[in-house]
């Protein structure tokens, strides 16, 4: 049965990826299509993660945690669930979000020392991710709608899509350039600009492992060039479509993790 | 405090620096964190040097600081199943009460009872309700004396010994047994000087505050109710609780002593996004012994109700503001029934509450300035806590803060506490 299932896998994922090949024309098609291939593999996820941030004068630091997630719509609204084991003074803080495309995210943290489950206002996504380079949007995904999108460039590998922010007052780039592998649809590379075109900021997919027939980053880097940091993202253990009880998402999780669902298989 | 204890305090802080700034570059996981899953037990802890000198002479005590000390925390963790045990434990060098001391503050096993159904059995840390800083329906204990004298935020709450249910259905409903009474750890004149309105002074140990002991297992037991659940993004509660002042606020004049009286109460709350940030409502009715207010030695029924809002009105600017009143019911009998002298003693009829919490982090987190006032226009009084915190990687952290009361007359609840105005600065090296 599990063969079978993984050869059912294997297969839709070939088609899907063969699908994916042929030429798209059409930049929010392409750029939707990106999104999914990037936040939404599978119908929910888990993988350990582990994260170095190196400051500009070479110190560093680190995070990791556990990441789980569940879709409540392809493309659409998401569950997450962050447990973090590292470095000490936030192991065991959990971080809750409930995902709504198009309105503000539900957010809790959990600090365990106080026993105390804060809400935390939805504010700015566009902020440091537990002290990463990372922002908490490039972790959740930035909306597609939040940003006119335009493909300049086509090539034999990639496409290249030109996005421009709708509400330029809220974000802090002119601009980004996304490259996008025409293969697996996922984002390689996203280059932010300055108004007069100099790029700050760059994110980039240094490892790619197909799991469980979703081309997934296992390994991206975000680079900060103005003071010259950056923080790589590892991600292990990765597993799709586990079959993750929407009851887990819950403050129940928040004092006491689900470990069964936290363990590595 | 001698000068030799703080130079201890120093030096011992110094010593993690000293490797910290060694190794802050080496690659130090020190295990293989993508190796499978720690078994056994798991240790951490931190060592923590604190310092915190008095801004003014204080007349009611004799010494010059309210926190000194050297702090080694030791916390362990173990799966058994289903279940995990935690053991936090502290140990100190203390240069204000002379000599070492330790604190049980974690010794628990949780898991999960029944599908529907999880346990927390042991000494733990209990917090619940929707305030910052303010509580109404947490009626677990407190301790303020580390607030207020310079410790960290994480020593606010006590610990407690206690039995937790928590079953999660259409409602979701936690039950907590504590089979001995937990009071807060209040102001005793040892550390901190305080008002007594007996003397009609500001005073400190000796005599330290001494209530009669509330700690006969099962006789003195307490009980706390939370029933709660999430709907469309909204936070609903209810709670209740039967047990025992947290603080020694009646007095027995036969035995000359002061004591716990009993208390409960019902409340509610309700949490939910607003604008863009996070609006809470609360309230609870506390009803003690003195159901008529004719007793002065008893604290008077009081109906508490707090409001809240918290916002991003900036990247990396937090602010949060809070209205908190206290009303103190059947108030004319009170004032009745005290003497002449003690009548400016008592609390008005309406306690107005403000606060304020401003946060800023810069440098990807690794700094964080905040000032949180609390400000209360009909008790003429404030409480400013100022405090940087600096991460200077994983294992080092510093901070720097005051603790500044103040106000208009001596015996309201932060004017008291004027003389205990302090600056701090701790050092914490993780591991």
């Amino acid at each position: 049965m599990k063969n079978t299932l993984g050869l059912t896998l294997l297969l839709t994922a070939g088609l899907a990826a063969g699908a994916a090949s042929a030429q798209m024309t059409d930049a929010t098609e392409i750029v939707e299509a990106a999104n999914k291939a990037s936040y939404y593999a599978g119908e929910d996820g888990r993988s350990a993660a582990r994260m170095t941030i190196v400051q500009g004068d070479g110190s560093r630091q680190r995070r990791q945690f556990t990441l789980l997630r569940q879709d409540v719509a392809d493309g659409g609204d998401q569950r997450y669930l962050v447990v973090f084991s590292r470095p000490a003074d936030i192991r065991g803080t959990v971080f809750r979000v409930e995902k709504h495309v198009g309105d503000s995210d539900d957010r809790w943290l959990y600090l365990p020392a106080l026993d105390l489950v804060k809400r935390i206002a939805a504010g700015d996504k566009r902020t440091s991710f537990v002290g990463s380079h990372f922002y908490y949007e490039d972790i959740s995904g930035r909306g597609t709608e939040e940003d006119r999108h335009t493909l300049i460039e086509t090539t034999e590998d990639y496409y290249v899509i030109e996005s421009t922010p709708k509400d330029p007052d809220n974000v802090a780039f002119a601009r980004y350039h996304t490259r996008i592998d025409r293969e697996t649809l996922l984002p390689m590379r996203t280059e932010y600009q300055r108004e007069d075109g100099e790029v700050y900021r760059r994110m980039t997919v240094t490892e790619v492992e197909t799991i469980d027939g979703y081309p997934t980053g296992t390994e991206a880097r975000m680079e900060d060039l103005d003071s010259g940091g950056h923080t790589v993202t590892q991600f292990r253990f990765s597993e799709y479509d586990v079959g993750l009880p929407s009851r887990i998402f819950s403050e129940r999780s928040l004092r006491n993790p689900p470990r069964d669902w936290l363990r590595r298989e | 405090m001698r000068w030799t204890s703080i130079a201890l305090t120093l030096a011992i802080a110094g010593m993690p620096l000293a490797s910290a700034v060694g190794q802050s570059s080496g690659d130090d996981w020190g295990d293989d964190p993508w190796a499978q899953e720690q078994t056994g037990w798991q240790w951490y802890g931190f060592i923590e040097g604190a310092v915190a000198p008095r801004l003014q002479n204080d007349p009611a005590v004799d010494n010059d600081y309210t926190l000194g000390e050297t702090r080694l925390q030791i916390e362990g963790e173990r799966q058994f199943g289903d279940y995990t045990a935690t053991l936090k434990a502290d140990a100190w060098l203390d240069g204000v009460e002379e000599g070492g001391r330790g604190d049980l503050r974690e010794a628990n096993l949780a898991g999960r009872l029944t599908p529907q159904t999880d346990i927390r059995f042991g000494r733990q840390i209990i917090t619940w309700g929707t305030g910052d800083l303010v509580f109404l329906n947490d009626l677990f204990p407190k301790d303020y004396v580390a607030f207020f004298s310079g410790r960290g935020d994480d020593y606010l709450k006590a610990p407690t010994d206690a039995v937790k249910l928590s079953w999660f259905g259409d409602v979701n409903v936690d039950f907590v047994w504590m089979p001995r009474a937990t009071p807060n750890r209040f102001i005793t004149g040892e550390r901190l000087s305080y008002f007594s309105p007996q003397a009609g002074r500001r005073v400190a140990a000796p005599p330290e505050i001494d209530p009669r002991d509330r700690d006969q297992v099962g006789e003195d037991s307490e009980f706390a109710l939370r029933l709660y659940q999430t709907i469309d993004g909204v936070e609903y509660a209810g709670y209740a609780y039967h047990g025992y002042d947290k603080q020694p606020s009646a007095f027995d004049r036969d035995a000359d002593e002061a004591y716990f009286p009993r208390l409960s109460s019902l409340g509610a709350s309700v949490r939910r996004p607003l604008l863009g940030g996070i609006a809470n409502l609360e309230t609870a009715y506390y009803h003690g012994e003195d159901g008529n207010g004719r007793d002065p030695d008893l604290p008077n029924d009081q109906w508490r109700w707090l409001g809240g809002y918290e916002h991003e009105p900036f990247s990396d600017i937090t602010l949060g503001w809070q209205y908190s009143l206290d009303w103190t019911q059947d108030h004319d009998a009170l004032i009745d029934a005290l003497p002449n002298g003690q009548r400016r003693y008592a609390p008005d009829e309406y306690r107005h509450l403000l606060t304020n919490r401003v946060t800023w982090q810069g440098q990807r987190q690794d700094l964080t300035l905040s000032l949180f006032t609390f400000y209360s226009p009909s008790d003429e009084d404030y409480y400013f806590r100022p405090r940087a915190t600096y991460r200077f990687g994983d294992r080092l952290t510093g901070t720097a803060g005051a603790n500044l009361f103040g106000g208009e007359d001596d015996w309201t609840f932060h004017t008291q506490l004027e003389d205990n105005s302090n600056a701090y600065f701790r050092l914490r090296y993780s591991f």
